[in-house]
């Protein structure tokens, strides 16, 4: 069995717990968010015949009061980074968040969701800046919490990344 | 041999073209192989792929190189310690200073349970059996209080919090090891932050009864779960355990890559790494448990006494049965809730149920079956006798060995019962009745006398009575119908002769006519008043055997009558009178 820790940041009020709430098992409640500034979930990915756990770190949002525990990050073996796609600012904290990530931990697989796909004719993000951050290798996907759209691929996704590392 | 030459320098020529380059590999080989700079050069680089090779394969190379390694420190230590020393240092430095203060708060914790304890009516049992025992009240403390349970073990990855392996004792109720785990592990890491500590995190307590004990080593940690007071050597067992882990699989832990199963080896260990201690004598039996048992002990007292005493009450009663005469006891059992008794009974003994206490047993849950017969104890024989002859009041019954002594007065009836019955009846072989008087006899004795003493007076030379004479006539009556009745009681015929009498002057044959007229005409008044004829007899005597001697005129008016005489059967007396 091959478990791997993940931690997903983004800025506050992203959707992190939203997004991933369906495909997650978790015992803890959100109260951990705001106290010790995580709560951990898992889930489980199928890639070929192995079954690979995900341990989710949900690190509590980034936003000016609140800043992630580098601690936390120690042992990832990849990262999710969410944005919401109606709040412009959220892409930069995200961006900003995976520098630090890559300054602490150096290069890991990640990914970049834009969340509330759903809403998308509300979106504050310039599509041309995706295009861009797809060229720079990035994957970008979108996705949306209330419909459970790509959620899954998400996880598939950054597994494969993880285990070809 | 000229072209032999030519052939042999061709056939070099050819050689050194085709093998140029082997022939040049070979000579590399040749210096590489006596060459040992070389050789060791190449075995320098091999060597650590080697080494890690045959640690995956076995532990032989340990095995054989562990000698060189004893020897090795064995020759550094004599040659310079303080080498030794200052390496080793860094290692047990904090080694030993979290032994002491493990020592110190094991100490502490002892102390303070001796303190609670040391007052406290447990604390006197307590004492009492360290001096039985002969040990320290501290260590019986400790024996009493070190009650725990290991309920589960996390081998935990030190950086990413992922669990390499989890065990879990019997019972233990949990949750998800790879969320408990990674919470932990934040927690651990929130803590060290939040408080800028520098040593890590090493005990959680949860209430008063459940704590965390953690042992982290370099690269990994195990958490274990205990409810409870563990003893302070489990603690050292646990960094026993973690020092071993390091030693065999440190790198593998440094370079973990999310695949958990090469640290399984570690699984059995970290199972008896699962200790607990059970109270043993504290086993409280629970108050309803007693409740049940008590009653149980209650019910059963009770069914068990009045089973006892229900028997007694009835091995009583056959007693007074066995006891008791006219009753003879065949048999006694108790059946389904039932008595069942067979046996003989006199029908003069008591009733059997009779001889029941009150309030003992139930008359009916006695099943029995009498059979009548006849006791011959001399009690029952002479009640037998009483009942069956009826004596009337006038007469006394005595038992002599088996014969019967009736005396005093009865009729002629009973007497002659007497003889019939007493003789058959059973345990009575003889009969005594020479006391018994017959009163029906007497009485006719009496009756006949007084008739003997009545007389009918007539006048002179006459068959008609003198008068004033009824109230003689009534008595005359009387007289005959008692003789009547008691003569055919007695079973006797009496014959009356009515004898007619004369005074003595005149014809001695009118005398005879007219003495037979007087008799004749008291027979004829008998006979009027309903009386048998049969029952008299006439017969006129005249002068002959005067009643009175006629010494006086006045004298003969006494022989001018009738008067009464008996005999029994038809006599030939009576014939001729």
């Amino acid at each position: 069995m091959i478990k791997k820790k993940v931690c997903m940041l983004g800025a506050f009020a992203a959707g992190k717990t939203s997004l991933v709430q369906r495909y997650v098992n978790s015992i803890f409640s959100d109260k951990y968010h705001t106290t010790v500034g995580v709560k951990i979930e898992k889930t489980q990915v199928k890639i070929g015949d192995a079954l690979i756990d995900l341990i989710l770190w949900d690190l509590h949002g980034e936003d000016d009061f609140q800043h992630v525990r580098l601690s936390y990050l120690k042992g990832s073996s990849g990262c999710i980074y969410v944005v919401d796609g109606t709040r412009g600012a959220t892409l930069i904290t995200a961006l900003n968040l995976k520098e630090v990530v890559e300054k602490t931990m150096g290069k890991l697989p990640f990914i970049l969701v834009i969340n509330k796909s759903d809403l998308k004719d509300q979106w504050e993000i310039d599509p041309l800046i995706l295009d861009e951050l797809h060229d720079q290798g990035t994957i970008v996907i979108e996705a949306s919490a209330k419909t459970g759209t790509k959620v899954e691929q998400t996880f598939q996704l950054l597994t494969k990344k993880m285990m070809e590392e | 041999m000229g072209s032999q030459a030519d052939e042999s320098k061709t056939l070099n020529t050819l050689r050194e073209l085709l093998l140029k380059s082997e022939k040049e590999q070979i000579l590399r080989i040749e210096n590489r192989l006596d060459d040992p700079m070389v050789r060791a050069k190449e075995i320098s680089q091999s060597l650590p792929e080697a080494i890690s090779l045959s640690i995956l394969d076995s532990k032989k190379l340990s095995c054989v190189i562990q000698p060189v390694i004893d020897d090795a420190i064995k020759v550094s230590v004599q040659k310079n310690p303080k080498a030794l020393a200052d390496a080793l240092f860094p290692v047990f430095g904090p080694g030993i200073r979290k032994a002491i203060s493990s020592t110190i708060m094991g100490m502490i914790q002892s102390l303070n349970q001796m303190l609670n304890h040391s007052f406290s009516i447990q604390g006197m049992k307590w004492r009492f059996e360290a001096f039985r025992t002969r040990k320290q009240f501290a260590e019986v403390i400790l024996l009493h209080t070190l009650i725990y349970k290991v309920e589960q073990i996390f081998f935990i990855h030190g950086k990413s919090g992922i669990v390499l392996d989890h065990v879990v004792a019997k019972d233990a109720i949990i949750q998800d090891p790879d969320l408990v785990s990674g919470m932990l592990t934040a927690i651990q890491d929130f803590v060290k932050d939040s408080f800028d500590i520098d040593g890590d995190l090493d005990t959680l307590r949860i209430g008063s009864d459940k704590s965390v004990w953690i042992e982290k080593g370099e690269h990994a940690l195990i958490a274990a779960v205990i409810r409870g007071t563990p003893p302070l050597n489990l603690r050292i067992k646990y960094r026993e355990l973690m020092e071993e882990i390091h030693i065999k699989s440190g790198a593998a832990l440094e370079k973990f890559n999310g695949d958990s199963h090469p640290f399984l080896i570690f699984r059995e260990q970290l199972e008896e790494g699962l200790q607990f201690q059970e109270k043993q004598e504290d086993q409280k039996i629970s108050p309803l448990l007693f409740c049940v048992f008590l009653v149980i002990f209650c019910g059963v007292g009770i069914w068990g006494f009045s089973t006892y005493k229900t028997t007694q009450v009835w091995q009583q009663y056959l007693n007074r049965i066995e006891a008791q005469k006219g009753l003879i006891l065949l048999s006694a059992q108790k059946k389904e809730g039932k008595y069942r008794v067979t046996g003989l009974r006199d029908p003069l003994a008591k009733d059997p149920l009779g001889l029941l206490q009150k309030d003992t047993i139930d008359p009916l849950s006695i099943e029995s079956r009498w059979q009548a017969f006849y006791s011959l104890d001399p009690y029952f024989i002479f009640q037998r006798a009483k009942l069956i002859l009826k004596p009337p009041g006038t007469i006394q019954l005595e038992l002599s060995g088996n014969t019967i002594i009736a005396q005093g007065q009865a009729s002629h009836t009973w007497i002659e019962n007497f003889r019939r019955i007493a003789p058959t009846i059973p345990g009575i072989n003889g009969v005594k009745d020479e006391k018994i008087q017959n009163i029906d006899m007497a009485q006719l004795d009496i009756a006949l006398k007084e008739l003997t003493a009545i007389r009918i007076y007539f006048k002179k030379n006459s068959t008609v009575l003198v008068e004033n004479q009824e109230h003689i006539l009534d008595i005359l009556y009387k007289s005959i119908n008692r003789i009547r009745k008691l003569q055919s009681r007695v079973e006797r015929s009496v014959q009356i002769i009515i004898l007619g009498h004369t005074d003595s002057s005149g014809n001695e044959k009118l005398n005879l006519r007219l003495s037979r007229g007087r008799a004749e005409k008291i027979f004829s008044i008998l006979i009027v008043q309903g009386i048998k004829p049969a029952f008299f007899s006439i017969s006129g005597i005249g002068t002959k055997s005067p009643l009175k001697k006629e010494s006086h005129t006045e004298d003969r008016q006494f022989n001018r009558a009738v008067s009464f005489k008996i005999f029994y059967g038809h006599s030939k007396e009576a014939a001729n009178l």
